[in-house]
Order: C-alpha cells, then sequence, then structure tokens
C-alpha cells in the first residue's frame, strides 16, 4: 500500500477545542454524586459546632431508632483506622494523632465526631441532627498571632505554646548585607485564609466486595493513586485489594490533593456493613472541613544599595495551621522559602516559620501553594523599596533580574533556575500597556483629582513537582501508550487531571508522535485498576512531567512501530512518519495501524522483540521548572466608596512552550480570577470562639465573571532544558502572578494620598478608610 | 459580638426589677418561649422556638440569673442550643428610674455557633434587637 | 439539597392555596430565599404550597392610573415588562439589580417582600414609590403602604394565613425622573445600601422628591428628612449633596462583616447622592 497521506506535525501549538468540553457542558458527565449501585446507603457525618470543646457523651440511641437509620459509629468505633496521614516532614514537627473521628476532644467547628448511615439520604440527615452530643466546651483560639501569645488557649493541651514547629534557612551574609545597605524597608505583610471552593465539594463512594475482599473507593481527588496507598494503611487493607476512581472531578485547585478522614471513614463503614455507601459533602461542610489556604502573617525586611540593588532579604513567616496537618499543611510556608528571592538575584536570605496551631480547619496547598505568599511578598517589597527610593517599579524589576546568561541560575535557597529571560514578559506588558503614555494619563488623572493606579509584578514560580529527591511521595510521573488491535490509541497517564484538559493536550502529543487521527487517540485517567502508577495533578506538574512521561512511552512504542515494520516491509532502513513506516530504498510502506494489528496476530516476530504494541514509561524529572511572567494592572478607586475598579489586566506569561495556547489561556483566565478573588473579596473569618462567619457563599465572596475585568493575555516563549517537550507549568501562574500586581496598582492609585501598603482582600471600606484618615 | 442599647418599662424600677424576675412574667415574654421550668436558686431550663421569616428552629437552654442589685441591676445569661446551632449571651442589665418609668441599660456579648453563626451572621445583631425590643414590649404589657 | 420531610401542594387556584395557608402551610414562591433555608434546615416548614405557579398571581396591568403586579412576578418580568418599563421605569431598573439571572428568573416580588430580607433591593423602590401592598387571606384583603408593610429585619405587616397578593405603584407622571443605586454584597449580591430617588420638577424647582432606603438599617425606610430638605429647591448641586447627608442621620444603621455601621451611612449618603442626580437628570 503506497498511498502517501500528507500529516504534518501540527497538532502541538494548536488552539485543539477541549475534548473534555462536551459532557461537562452538556451536564453529561459522571461525578461522584453520579454513581448509583444497588443496595446503596447514605453517610452523613456528625461534626462539632465548637471549635474546642471536650466530648462527655455521646448519646445515638435516638437517631439508632429512627427507621431506615442501619449504623451509626462514633470515634471509639473507628478506633482501629489509622491516623489521618501527614506527608510532611520537618525537623521536630510536632504531629497531633489525626483520628477520623473525634474520640475525647474537638479542635475546630466541622470536627467529625459521628457518622450515621441509613438507607437514604434524607434519613441519615435527620438522624444525624438526633444524634446527641454532651459538650464540654472549651476556650479556643482561631488567630495565629493570639495563638502565640503567652497564656492563650492551647489548641492541643501537649503543646501550650501552640507551636508546631520552627525553621529556619539562610544564605550567604545577612548581616553584611544589611549592615552596608543604603536602605532597608520593612513591612508586615498578610495573606489571608482563604477557601478553594471547587464547583464540586468533596464525595465519596465505597463498596465492599467481600467475596473478593476488595474495597473499591470512588472519590474526588486529584491523587488516586496516592489516596491508595494511604487509605489502604489506614484501613490494615493490602493496597492491591484497593481501587480507587476519580471519576469527573469537578475543580480541585489543591484541596483535592489531600487524605481526608472521610475517605477512610467510608471504606470502614462499607466494609462494616458490607453494602455500597456515599457520602456527598454538602457546602457548608466543605467550608469548614476541606482544607484552607494561605494563612499567612509575613513580616519582610529588605536591604538595598542607593541604586536599587537588592542585597538582601529577611522574611519571618507566622503560618497558620489550623487544627491538624493534613497531607501537607507544614510544607506549604516552606515553598515560600524556597521562592522568596522571587526572580532576583540576591544570595542573601534569612528565613524563619512558625508553624501555629489554631482551632480552624488545616491550611494546606491551594493553588499555588506557598508560592503566590512568597510572590506577593517579594513583589509588595520591591514596590515598597521603589517607592523609598523613587524609582520606577519596572526600573527595579530591570535592575535586579537574573540575566538570560546566568542559567542555570543557582538561588540563595538552593534551587537551580532552569532558564529564563525575566525582562522580557515585563517589557511586553510595559509594551502592551503603553506604559509611558500610561503613566502620563495617570499624571494627567490625578491633576483632576481621580485615583488611578499602575501595578506590576514580576513573578517566578517553582512548577513541575518534582524531582523525586524533594517531593515526599516521589516526584516522577508515569503513562503508558497502547495501540490496540485495531490501531486505536489508549493513553493511560498516572496524573489525574480534573479541569485542566490533559484528555486534549496529551492527544495532541501522542497524535502527533504516531501520526494518527487525534480522535483516534483516548485518554484514560483516574482509575487505579487501569492506570499502572501515577502521583497525581498539582504543583503545575501534570503536563510537564506527565506530559513528558507520555511522550518517552511513544518514543518507545515508536522504536516497537518501526521493528515491525521494517519486518513487514521486508527492509532494514524505514522512517516512521505521518502515522506511516516507509521503506526508504522502495517507498512501500504500511500504516501504524497495520503495524499494531500484526504485532498482536504475532504470525511473525522481529528479533528479541515481544508481541503487542504497549510501552510504560516512568519518568523522573532532573528538575522543577520555572516559570515566569509579568502581570500590568490599571485600577481606579472610587474617592466616594472606596470601590476598586480594574480598568486594565494584562498578563505576559512564559511557560516555555506552549501545547495548547486555548487552554494555556484558560488557565491563565482561571489562575487570574482567583487572584483577584484574593486581592480584593476573599476572606475566610472566623470568629473568636473559632466559628467561621465566612460559611457558606452567601458571605465568601468567590467572584463571579461580571466582577472579572477583560483579561489580556500574552506570552513569551522561553523552553525549558528540563523536558524534551520544553514545557514549564501554567496551572497556578495566573494566581501567583496577580494578587501583588492588583495590590501595587491601588498603592499606587492610593499613593498620593501617603498609602504605603494595603493588605488584602482590599474592600471598599478598607480603602475607604484610608483615604479618610490621609484626608 | 457585643450588643448594647435600652428599652423602656412603663413601671417603677422595683417592679421593673421584681417582673425581670419572675419566671412566668419571662416565660410570657421571651419570644418563641414554651416553657421555662425552674431548676435551681435562680436558674431555669427553657425551651422556644424562634422565628424569623422563613428561619425557625427549636432551642433548648438555660437561663441564669445572678449579681443580683434590687432594683438597679443584675446579670443575666442565657445558653440554647439546637439543630441549627447554639446562642449564648450574657450580660448586665441595669435600671434607671425616670419620672415613673425605669429605663432598662443593657450590655452584653452574644456568641452564636453552628449553622446559624455561618450563614446568619449579618442578621444576628438585627434579629437579636427585634427580639430584645419584643421582649420588653410583652414585658410593658404585663 | 436535604431538607426535613415536608408536604408540597399545587394548587390549581389561589383560593385553594390560600385555605391551605390558613391552615398553617407555608407559601412557597421562587424559592430563591426559603430553598436556601431548609436546605441548610434554618427553615422546616411542615407544608409548603407551591404559589409560584398561579397565574392568578401573575399579571402586570395598568388600571386607573396605576400599575398593579401580581405577586408571582419574577424579577426577570418586573425588569423586563414594557409596560413598567415605559411608566413605572424605578421598578424595572431595580430588578435588574436583584442577584444573577438565575435568582431574577425564579425570585418574586411578592416572595422578596413577603420575606423582608433588611437588604433586599425592592424595598427601597417600593418606598420611595409610595407602593401599595395588597394582602389576602382566605376570608380577608386588606391594603397597606409600604411604609407600614415593613416593620423589621424578617417582620412585616403580614398576618399568620395572608399573603402578599399584588403590589400596586403609581404611573410616574411625565417629568419624572428616578434611580435605583447601589452597592452590592460582593457575595450574595444583596444590597449594602442601596437608595432609590425620585424627582419632579416643576417650574424650575424640585415639586416633588421620595428616597427609599435598603439595607442601612434592620428595615427599609423613606428617607423624609431628605425629601423635605430638597423639595422646593432648584436641586442645585450643593442642594443634593446636602439632602443626601440626611439620609442617614439618626438612624441605627447594620453592621457586618461586609460593612460597619459606619461605613453604611456613609454609603448610604453617597449612593443617595448618586440617585438624586442620576434622577434629576432622566427629569425632563
Ligand atoms: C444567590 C442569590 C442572590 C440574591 N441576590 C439578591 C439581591 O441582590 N437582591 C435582592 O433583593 N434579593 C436577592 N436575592 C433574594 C431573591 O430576590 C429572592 O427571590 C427573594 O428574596 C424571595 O423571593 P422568592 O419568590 O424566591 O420567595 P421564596 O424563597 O419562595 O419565599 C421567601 C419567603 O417569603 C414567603 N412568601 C413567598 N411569597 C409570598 C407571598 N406572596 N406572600 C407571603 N409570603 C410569601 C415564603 O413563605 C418564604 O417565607 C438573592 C437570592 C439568591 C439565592
Amino acid at each position: 500500500m503506497a498511498t502517501t497521506i500528507t500529516r504534518p506535525k501540527t497538532l502541538i501549538g494548536k488552539a485543539i477545542r477541549r475534548r473534555e468540553d462536551p459532557r461537562l457542558i452538556t451536564g453529561t458527565a459522571t461525578y461522584v454524586e453520579d454513581i448509583k449501585m444497588p443496595g446503596m446507603h447514605y453517610a452523613v457525618v456528625v461534626r462539632s459546632p465548637h471549635a474546642a470543646a471536650k466530648i462527655r457523651s455521646i448519646d445515638t440511641s435516638k437517631a439508632a431508632a429512627r427507621p431506615g437509620v442501619v449504623a451509626i459509629f462514633t470515634g471509639q468505633d473507628v478506633s482501629k483506622v489509622g491516623p489521618v496521614p501527614c506527608g510532611a516532614s520537618l525537623p521536630g514537627l510536632r504531629v497531633p494523632n489525626h483520628t477520623i473521628l473525634a474520640t475525647d476532644r474537638v479542635y475546630y467547628a466541622g470536627h467529625p465526631v459521628a457518622v450515621v448511615v441509613a438507607t437514604d439520604r434524607y434519613i441519615a440527615a435527620d438522624a444525624a441532627d438526633d444524634v446527641e452530643v454532651d459538650w464540654e466546651v472549651l476556650k479556643a483560639v482561631a488567630d495565629p498571632l493570639k495563638a502565640l501569645e503567652p497564656g492563650a488557649p492551647a489548641v492541643h493541651p501537649q503543646w501550650p505554646d501552640n507551636k508546631a514547629f520552627d525553621f529556619h534557612q539562610e544564605h550567604g551574609d545577612i548581616d553584611k548585607a544589611f549592615a552596608e545597605a543604603d536602605v532597608i524597608v520593612k513591612q508586615r505583610i498578610l495573606s489571608q485564609r482563604l477557601i478553594p471552593t471547587p464547583m464540586e465539594t468533596r464525595g465519596v463512594v465505597a463498596e465492599w466486595r467481600a467475596a473478593d475482599r476488595a474495597l473499591n473507593l470512588y472519590s474526588s481527588t486529584q491523587i488516586p493513586h496516592l489516596l491508595r496507598s494511604m487509605v489502604a494503611q489506614m484501613l490494615g487493607l493490602e493496597e492491591n485489594r484497593l481501587r480507587v476512581v476519580a471519576p469527573e472531578v469537578g475543580g480541585g485547585f489543591g484541596c483535592k490533593l489531600n487524605v481526608y478522614a472521610e475517605e477512610a471513614l467510608m471504606g470502614f463503614v462499607a466494609m462494616k456493613i458490607n453494602k455500597p455507601v456515599k457520602w456527598i459533602e454538602t457546602r457548608r461542610e466543605n467550608y469548614l472541613t476541606t482544607i484552607h489556604g494561605r494563612g499567612h502573617v509575613d513580616d519582610y525586611e529588605l536591604s538595598a544599595k542607593r541604586d536599587g540593588t537588592i542585597t538582601g532579604i529577611k522574611l519571618r513567616i507566622i503560618q497558620d495551621l489550623g487544627a491538624y496537618h493534613q497531607l501537607l499543611t507544614p510544607a506549604i510556608p516552606t515553598l515560600s522559602v524556597l521562592m522568596m528571592p522571587g526572580l532576583y538575584k540576591t544570595q542573601n536570605i534569612f528565613a524563619d516559620i512558625v508553624g501555629v496551631f489554631t482551632n480552624c480547619v488545616p491550611t494546606d496547598a491551594y493553588r499555588g501553594a506557598g508560592r503566590p505568599e512568597a510572590t506577593h511578598g517579594i513583589e509588595r517589597m520591591v514596590d515598597i523599596l521603589a517607592a523609598e527610593l523613587k524609582m520606577d517599579p519596572a526600573e527595579i524589576r530591570l535592575k535586579n533580574f537574573v540575566q538570560p546568561n546566568e542559567f542555570p541560575f543557582p538561588t540563595a535557597t538552593g534551587l537551580i533556575y532552569d532558564s529564563g529571560d525575566y525582562a522580557a514578559p515585563l517589557k511586553k506588558a510595559l509594551d502592551i500597556a503603553e506604559y509611558e503614555k500610561l503613566r502620563r494619563e495617570q499624571s494627567e488623572s490625578r491633576k483632576q483629582g481621580r485615583l488611578m493606579g499602575i501595578g506590576m509584578s514580576a513573578y517566578g514560580e517553582i512548577c513541575a513537582f518534582g524531582p523525586s529527591p524533594a517531593t515526599p511521595a516521589g516526584g516522577w510521573e508515569s503513562a503508558t501508550v497502547k495501540i490496540e488491535p485495531s490501531g486505536k490509541v489508549t493513553v493511560l497517564t498516572g496524573t489525574s487531571p480534573h479541569g485542566q484538559g490533559e484528555e486534549t493536550t496529551f492527544a495532541q502529543i501522542a497524535a502527533d508522535e504516531l501520526g494518527v487521527d487525534i480522535d483516534d487517540v483516548l485518554v484514560v485517567h483516574g482509575d487505579t485498576a487501569l492506570v499502572q502508577y501515577g502521583i497525581g495533578t498539582f504543583g503545575s506538574r501534570a503536563t510537564a512531567v506527565g506530559g513528558t512521561a507520555v511522550y518517552f512511552a511513544l518514543q518507545d512504542l515508536k522504536a516497537k512501530i518501526k521493528k515491525f515494520g521494517a519486518m513487514l516491509l521486508n527492509s532494514d532502513d524505514v522512517t516512521l512518519a505521518n502515522g506511516q513506516c516507509i521503506d526508504n530504498k522502495t517507498g512501500a510502506s504500511k500504516s501504524v495501524q497495520e503495524i499494531a494489528a500484526a504485532s498482536y496476530r504475532a504470525m511473525q516476530l522481529p528479533p528479541n522483540t515481544e508481541p503487542g504494541m504497549v510501552s510504560t514509561h516512568f519518568w523522573e524529572p532532573p528538575n522543577f521548572t520555572f516559570p515566569f511572567g509579568a502581570h500590568l494592572v490599571v485600577t481606579e478607586v472610587d474617592r466616594d466608596t472606596g470601590a476598586v475598579k480594574v480598568v486594565r489586566y494584562i498578563a505576559v506569561d512564559d511557560c516555555g512552550n506552549i501545547l495548547n495556547p486555548l487552554i494555556v489561556t484558560g488557565q491563565v483566565h482561571g489562575g487570574v480570577a482567583q487572584g483577584i478573588g484574593q486581592a480584593l473579596y476573599e476572606q475566610a473569618v472566623y470568629d473568636e470562639a473559632g466559628q467561621l462567619i465566612t460559611g457558606e457563599l452567601m458571605d465568601y465572596a468567590v467572584p463571579k465573571a461580571h466582577m472579572l475585568p477583560w483579561i489580556e493575555s500574552d506570552h513569551t516563549v522561553t523552553p525549558t532544558p528540563v523536558n524534551p517537550l520544553g514545557v514549564k507549568g501554567v496551572g497556578e501562574a495566573g494566581t501567583i502572578g496577580c494578587s501583588p500586581a492588583v495590590v501595587n496598582s491601588v498603592v499606587d492609585a492610593l499613593s498620593p494620598l501617603g498609602v504605603k501598603h494595603i493588605d488584602m482582600p482590599m474592600t471598599p471600606e478598607k480603602i475607604w478608610k484610608l483615604i479618610r484618615s490621609a484626608q | 459580638m457585643k450588643i448594647s442599647g435600652s428599652q423602656r418599662l412603663p413601671f417603677p424600677p422595683d417592679q421593673s426589677y421584681a417582673l425581670m424576675q419572675d419566671p412566668e412574667a419571662l416565660a410570657r415574654a421571651i419570644p418563641g418561649c414554651e416553657s421555662l421550668e425552674q431548676t435551681g436558686e435562680n436558674e431555669y431550663r427553657m425551651k422556644m422556638k424562634m422565628a424569623l421569616a422563613a428561619f425557625s428552629g427549636a432551642f433548648e437552654g438555660k437561663v441564669r440569673i445572678s449579681e443580683q442589685q434590687p432594683p438597679s441591676s443584675f446579670r443575666l445569661d442565657v445558653e440554647g442550643s439546637g439543630k441549627i446551632g447554639f446562642v449564648k449571651g450574657g450580660g448586665v442589665l441595669k435600671l434607671e428610674p425616670s419620672e415613673t418609668e425605669t429605663v432598662v441599660n443593657y450590655d452584653g456579648d452574644v456568641q452564636v455557633g453552628g449553622t446559624i453563626a455561618a450563614v446568619g451572621q449579618r442578621l444576628i445583631e438585627g434579629a437579636a434587637k427585634s427580639m430584645i425590643q419584643r421582649f420588653f414590649e410583652k414585658l410593658a404589657a404585663s | 439539597m436535604i431538607p426535613q420531610t415536608f408536604d408540597y401542594t399545587a394548587p390549581a387556584t389561589l383560593d385553594q392555596a390560600l385555605a391551605l395557608i390558613a391552615q398553617g402551610a407555608k407559601p412557597l414562591a421562587g424559592g430563591m430565599s426559603l430553598i436556601p433555608m431548609m436546605k441548610l434546615r434554618l427553615a422546616a416548614p411542615e407544608h409548603l404550597v407551591d404559589i409560584g405557579r398561579l397565574k392568578e398571581l401573575n399579571y402586570i396591568r395598568e388600571d386607573a392610573g396605576a400599575l398593579h403586579l401580581g405577586a408571582g412576578c419574577t424579577h426577570y418580568e418586573v425588569e423586563t415588562s414594557p409596560l413598567l418599563r415605559g411608566k413605572c421605569p424605578l421598578l424595572s431598573e431595580t430588578a435588574a439589580h436583584i442577584g444573577d439571572v438565575q435568582v431574577r428568573n425564579m425570585g418574586t416580588i411578592g416572595g422578596s417582600i413577603a420575606h423582608a430580607d433588611p437588604s433586599a433591593d425592592y424595598p427601597a423602590a417600593l418606598q420611595a414609590l409610595e407602593a401599595k401592598i395588597v394582602l389576602r387571606g382566605a376570608q380577608s384583603q386588606r391594603t397597606v403602604a409600604a411604609s407600614a408593610f415593613f416593620l423589621d429585619t424578617f417582620a412585616t405587616a403580614l398576618e399568620p394565613g395572608e399573603i402578599v397578593s399584588e403590589i400596586i405603584v403609581p404611573v410616574e407622571e411625565a417629568g419624572a425622573g428616578a434611580s435605583y443605586q447601589k452597592m452590592a454584597q460582593p457575595a450574595s449580591g444583596f444590597a449594602i445600601v442601596g437608595v432609590a430617588a425620585r424627582l419632579r420638577r416643576s417650574g424650575g424647582k424640585i415639586a416633588m422628591a421620595r428616597i427609599g432606603v435598603t439595607g442601612l438599617a434592620g428595615r427599609s425606610f423613606r428617607a423624609t428628612a431628605a425629601e423635605k430638605a430638597l423639595e422646593n429647591t432648584a436641586g442645585s448641586a450643593a442642594e443634593i449633596q446636602a439632602a443626601a447627608a440626611l439620609v442617614a442621620q439618626g438612624v441605627e444603621a447594620n453592621s457586618d462583616l461586609h460593612a460597619s455601621a459606619e461605613y453604611r451611612k456613609h454609603l448610604a449618603a453617597v449612593y443617595a447622592g448618586r440617585a438624586l442626580f442620576a434622577a434629576l437628570a432622566r427629569t425632563a
């Protein structure tokens, strides 16, 4: 067959529409809540209304008497289930025993104390209301600064100072830098507690197959394989008897990069009642008990020369940990320390972290996880320094950037920045904004008494987590690529995407590499029974690490295709291109599909070659990747009300090579939306007694479409040498670059009034008070 | 949350004071009170049903009166819990004569928890104030 | 949603609905306030009577110089009604400020005012319009003025067994101008403060001024001192600012997570000014 197909390698880099969207848009995707099983039971978790209390007794008799109630379990009943794991280790870390149900004491409002199982969810909810707990209410502390004060209520009575750990890192000669500085600027900067708010709350279905001694666990998770290993351990089950399926996952933003009590609890319940059981988190439970993000009080000091050269950075982080460690809780602020130098050269750093227990739900990874805090801090400080030195904020950044010829660049915090041209996106953003003209416009508008601000950030982030030595559970990723006997291609990825679009981008990679139609490629993920093993989707790693694993599995497969092709063509000189294996001498060819079919029929095999067309690759990255970019924001503040209007938003991101611009732009948009959420609207508020008073969407202000500006998204492209795709990661970039640019812009708007810093969220009332006190 | 304000009762202070210690009068005046049963000296168990438009819930709790200085002041502590959360409040009520009437100045703390804390935050102050108002209106009518 | 058990009836006629409501059943209109409460179990009505589907409560018509709206009109219908837009644009403008489009498609004007959320938008307009509210029970019908209807946070003049059946607003006279201005609470969209202003000019003077305020205090109200200050003036910028400054005077303002009492009072003056300027610009 000598048909020539001219199909150049064309999918990579194209704005291919997301193949996952039709089912999402038409409401036909299968989420955990959509799973129905014969004999399914429903569980409702009874939770503490108090932030700190002793449990004197629990009376379940009234609840148990309700018709339809099948079982009720309390802390005593689940005492054999292992604790909720903390995967982070730090020297001297205090790790509270995090049982899946409270036994004698609760530590935060929402703490699970019992689970009620019934034949339908309404009965279960009614019965949960009937469970009576006799509480001895204790004093709680919700504010990390207050928790550190002597005499504060002890969150865990065994540790009256409420400290979980102290962490220190330094490099260079910080004392010399500060002693010789021309100028030192200091500022306390808050990164408030945020609630991740995925559209889909958590949910679990557990099904115990007693005859097989096998547990099937369906959970809305970002990490099915890690979850399997850890829940198996908690339940004392061999992990090959536990299957975890992450069906459609409606967003995670890090909050589903975790192992939660309910995941093990539902496994336990299913095993006990020998029936499938479903638990779906309500929005209120989601706010109370799914991890929150951020929660930083940061004290910064920057030393610099008069010409604007930054010579040293000191940082003291007080991290609000909440009552327990979830999977990565204590590790998150250490990422802030890693990224504290930002894109700047200085080799002198000094950092302390105090991890503080509070009677609140734990904090953990939320879009950006530690890097937004670091970026917000350094980018605010650079602006504060620029103001002090009366320098232009763009100029001071350009002066301090690591230069393009300095890569790979070892940072003061021990990282090796892979590649970059940090000035490029900033200059591009300035060009798009017509910066000089904008500044002239600003001075004109100031003359009219208007409060117009121009702010920018130049961010760097650490992505593609990560080399295994630096990533607790392993930092590699796996892929299997199969060409089925019919010629259709199946890609199994260990990353478990949940909205990022890898069903499209990975199919693009496979289709291009094999020269097949993209519609012939199916990307499968999220099921531990199907997928070899994997780490998951977080830390902007899925494409850079998981995509690279796919790429290498494809290379192995291509070699095998060529072997079979050469055999079938009776040639020793073949090329694989456009889905055809071509005999370079005769021009005869066999299609990939024909070759795959022959490999399964196995009538004949090339020497030392197994039948079949399957390849698995586990890829270990040699380094992280370090995307970067610059955001520029124009704002206008309403002098009368303090309301901030974002007039222009320019995002220039460099995430290395771009596989699909549509998806990259989508990630930037979503990230910026969450960054603006933090900058202007969102804040998890606990009252003094530890009650979460932003407990519903009526009070927690996630920005809606009409509250967001048009985002002008552009890019520079600096490929990474870390992986052959040259991709760096873009899932979190928007969030990381955003908040400092917005705050810098508003501070700039108010600078004529003498305002030097504003903490987030910049609510109208806060701004109004600043304006008023300046007048 | 701090709550303070003042209300009037159309009686002289000693009569007002006595009324506010009288369980029967209290039971009639506390909005939604279904029963008030004495459990000890100056201690009562109360069942009440709170209703504010669409919002309603049954509470069970305790009422305690202390620091009595007739006829000028006393302290009132109320705590109740129900399926939708709990309410705890306490404060000092000071009675001042004003011609033939009494001005009652109150100053206290209210703490709520559970679902009502999470969603009712913006409404609690208003709701508490209107309940206090109704309480005094009913007391005045007794 | 997992509420407590309840019965549900969707009667065919208003009379049937009123008979059930007289027996203690709770009306369900758009469900935009009631259902969230039930979902959180903050409300547990035993019997819901769906009045949201009654055609008898769904009309907007003009009669003898006034506009009559059935309580069952959705916010969207109020927003887009050509009759209202032409003859009482303030009400349409206010409806457009409510929540988001889903809420406007479901929620009703009757439900909103019966619920009497202190931050709801309609009450400001109804106060400024001196609207009349028709209350019906199984055996009764009465009409109360908006100013006498809204009593307090979630409290209205409705007696047990009564529903809001109709809202009556005037046809704006020629030469009148009106505007509703609000600062929205970022999470819910409700008004932190909302001010509705109506002005009529005659002979170079402001002949009539009506100002309705919501969100500021426990109940919506008419800012009569500000109205008086403005009437018979020329409506200069200074006069408007001076009147606007009176709106919050002596008011015991709400305070919550989103705005302190002090800020709300300040906003009331700012938004009153904006509403008055906008209304003035619309006077012919
Ligand atoms: C996300 C969201 C945002 C919102 N934003 C705003 C906003 O910005 N501004 C604003 O003003 N509102 C807002 N609302 C509230 C919305 O306007 C509701 O529609 C309205 O408050 C209630 O109307 P309903 O028809 O939905 O009533 P329902 O929820 O059905 O009923 C509410 C209450 O009124 C009673 N009731 C209903 N109809 C009658 C009647 N005819 N007579 C007597 N009693 C009756 C019910 O028994 C119930 O107690 C918002 C709601 C949501 C969910």
